[in-house]
């Protein structure tokens, strides 16, 4: 025989589980070949010797408790491998309510900050939350040094001590504008009409 | 449970504190003229102005005012203050281009606001007269802003530009004036101007930044020569200037105006400050200016050079001297100098009514 049987079907055909067909296929190379055949002979006789090792297991086994024990032991294991192992977050549902009072809170809080506290106040304290997050290197040189004068092309201003003068000749843009550093600051204007010539001034006390 | 009521009750509040924070008030104001005024008031309306609480107190001011010269002398310019107890500093209205002859009413147009701190009571809003001037140079008013010096100056410089106009005229006939107008109201449409801010006293980072040389242009007719002019330049910012200036005219100076020149990347120039100085010069003696202020513009740019000139002179008598039109006609002077309010008044008149307007303007003087 050049071809053996597995070894597999061997160890079934020792024991009597193969199909009929293949039990027959294997029976008969098993007549023809040598080394096959005392190889299911060993199987047949390790068998045997397995009986007889479970005849000597102790009559008073009660194979269902042992097999529930088993289960509740791979439970248990179960249990603590979930412990060591990183859970997944559980996405809390979030009410409306909460939200919808927050929300209200916060346009509450910015209108009355917006009816409530001079546009010179927020851009102080803007100024100052600028600097503190670059750490003063966006300081320009006039803050809370002294009096602010400027002018541009909406008019005078004057900033000081949290006092205020800003003069706008009525939101006309003037024809021109300067700082004194003196402390002052003025802005011309003219009338289309006439004319006539205005010169607004704002003035450090 | 939040639900629909709690919504209403919110957008109750913050009707009500909307309510309650613009509630406006009428304003209470007080026009104080001297009994001796050569101004009297006619009539006023204030009726736009308010005062509201919002955090401190904005006073809104909008007034018109009607006066009348109840004086004998022909006035040429007038300073009003506005000012209110609390508020930061003074504001001012002036009139430079008056002719106002005896009886003559005008009317001046005041629109200001003003931020003082909440304090018990309403706040009250103060019109005085700071100061008149008349054609004869003569000065009426407590002068409380220093406003006779920039009055007589107006006049000055309104004086020299109408007499340069009406030489024009007299020269060159209509067309001669029509040419300089025209040439005016370009330049006055080219002229370049940045806003800017300037603070007083000893700025957190200009210490730190470079020193660069001021130059100064010589105008040769000015009693005061400017040298050694020196400046700091940071990013968007110029300050601590200091130079030095000589008198080399027979006469005591006691007041001089610099102006402060800028030169940008593009090299663009521009007028950034003035530098007014009060000393006490005698003749050719020399004295140090320092100004203890800086510039921040209110757009990024690279300063590449400061330049500067004397652009007013006062002496100890009270006289001053400005620059010539022939000195500004110095090409780069005349781009840089704001024209006068006068030039600017008598430029409009020809812009909207015409050129026999304005001619039959300039023969009133």
């Amino acid at each position: 025989m050049s071809r053996h049987v597995m070894e597999t079907d061997l160890a079934l055909y020792a024991a009597g589980d193969l199909p009929v067909w293949r039990g027959a296929v294997v029976k008969f190379h098993v007549r023809g070949c040598a080394e096959c055949r005392a190889l299911v002979e060993a199987l047949r006789v390790d068998r045997q010797e397995l009986r007889r090792s479970a005849d000597d297991m102790p009559a008073s086994v009660d194979w269902d408790q042992l097999a529930a024990e088993m289960t509740a032991n791979i439970r248990v294991g179960l249990a603590a491998g979930e412990c060591v192992t990183p859970r997944e977050r559980k996405i809390a549902t979030v009410s409306w309510r909460p939200m919808a009072i927050a929300a209200g809170l916060v346009v509450l809080l910015a209108g009355a900050w917006w009816l409530n506290i001079p546009r010179t106040d927020t851009e102080t304290i803007g100024r100052a939350l600028r600097n503190i997050a670059t750490r003063g290197r966006a300081g320009s040189p006039q803050e809370e040094r002294g009096p602010v004068v400027g002018a541009s092309s909406t008019g005078v201003e004057l900033i000081e001590n949290g006092g205020q003068i800003r003069i706008d000749q009525g939101g006309l843009e003037p024809v021109m504008f300067s700082v004194s550093t003196q402390g002052s600051a003025s802005a011309r204007y003219v009338d289309q009409d006439t004319g006539q010539v205005t010169i607004t001034a704002a003035y450090v006390q | 449970m939040f639900n629909k009521a709690h919504f209403n009750k919110i957008n109750t509040a913050v009707v009500v504190a909307s309510a309650i924070s613009l509630h406006a008030q009428a304003l209470n104001h007080k026009i104080d003229f001297p009994k001796d005024s050569p101004v009297s008031l006619l009539s006023e309306d204030f009726g736009n102005s308010n005062a509201t609480a919002r955090g401190a107190n904005l006073i809104d001011v909008n007034a018109a005012l009607s006066l009348r010269n109840s004086g004998q002398k022909r006035i040429r310019s007038m300073t009003l203050m506005v000012s209110t107890q609390d508020a930061a500093g003074k504001g001012s209205v002036s009139v430079p281009t008056l002719d106002a002859g005896p009886g003559e009413t005008f009317s001046v147009h005041i629109s200001t606001r003003l931020v003082r701190p909440l304090t018990a009571g309403n706040p009250v809003v103060e019109v005085t007269l700071d100061g008149v001037l008349f054609d004869d140079l003569s000065f009426y008013g407590p002068d409380l802003l220093h406003s006779q010096r920039n009055m007589i100056r107006w006049e000055l410089e309104a004086q020299r530009d109408r007499k340069y106009f009406k030489t024009l005229l007299a020269a060159g006939g209509p067309e001669g004036l029509r040419k300089e107008m025209l040439s005016s109201l370009a330049r006055q449409g080219d002229s370049s101007q940045r806003g800017v801010q300037m603070v007083r006293g000893r700025a957190t980072n200009i210490d730190a930044e470079p020193e660069s040389q001021f130059a100064f242009l010589d105008i040769p007719e000015s009693p005061v020569e400017a040298s050694n002019g020196r400046a700091r330049i940071g990013a968007s910012l110029a300050g601590a200037p200091r130079f030095e200036v000589r008198n080399r005219s027979n006469r005591p100076v006691r007041h001089l105006e610099i102006a402060w020149i800028v030169r940008d990347q593009q090299g663009r120039e521009f007028l950034a400050a003035s530098m007014p100085a009060d000393m006490t010069l005698a003749p050719n003696q020399s004295g140090p200016v320092a100004q203890d202020a800086a510039l921040r513009f209110d757009r990024p740019i690279s300063i590449q050079s400061m330049s500067g000139f004397v652009s007013s002179v006062e002496f100890a008598d009270g006289s001053q001297w400005i620059p010539s039109r022939g000195a500004l006609d110095q090409t780069r002077l005349r781009q840089l100098v704001n024209p006068s309010p006068e030039e600017q008044r008598l430029s409009q008149i020809y812009n909207r009514k015409g050129l026999q307007a304005l001619i039959e303007e300039l023969k009133k003087f």
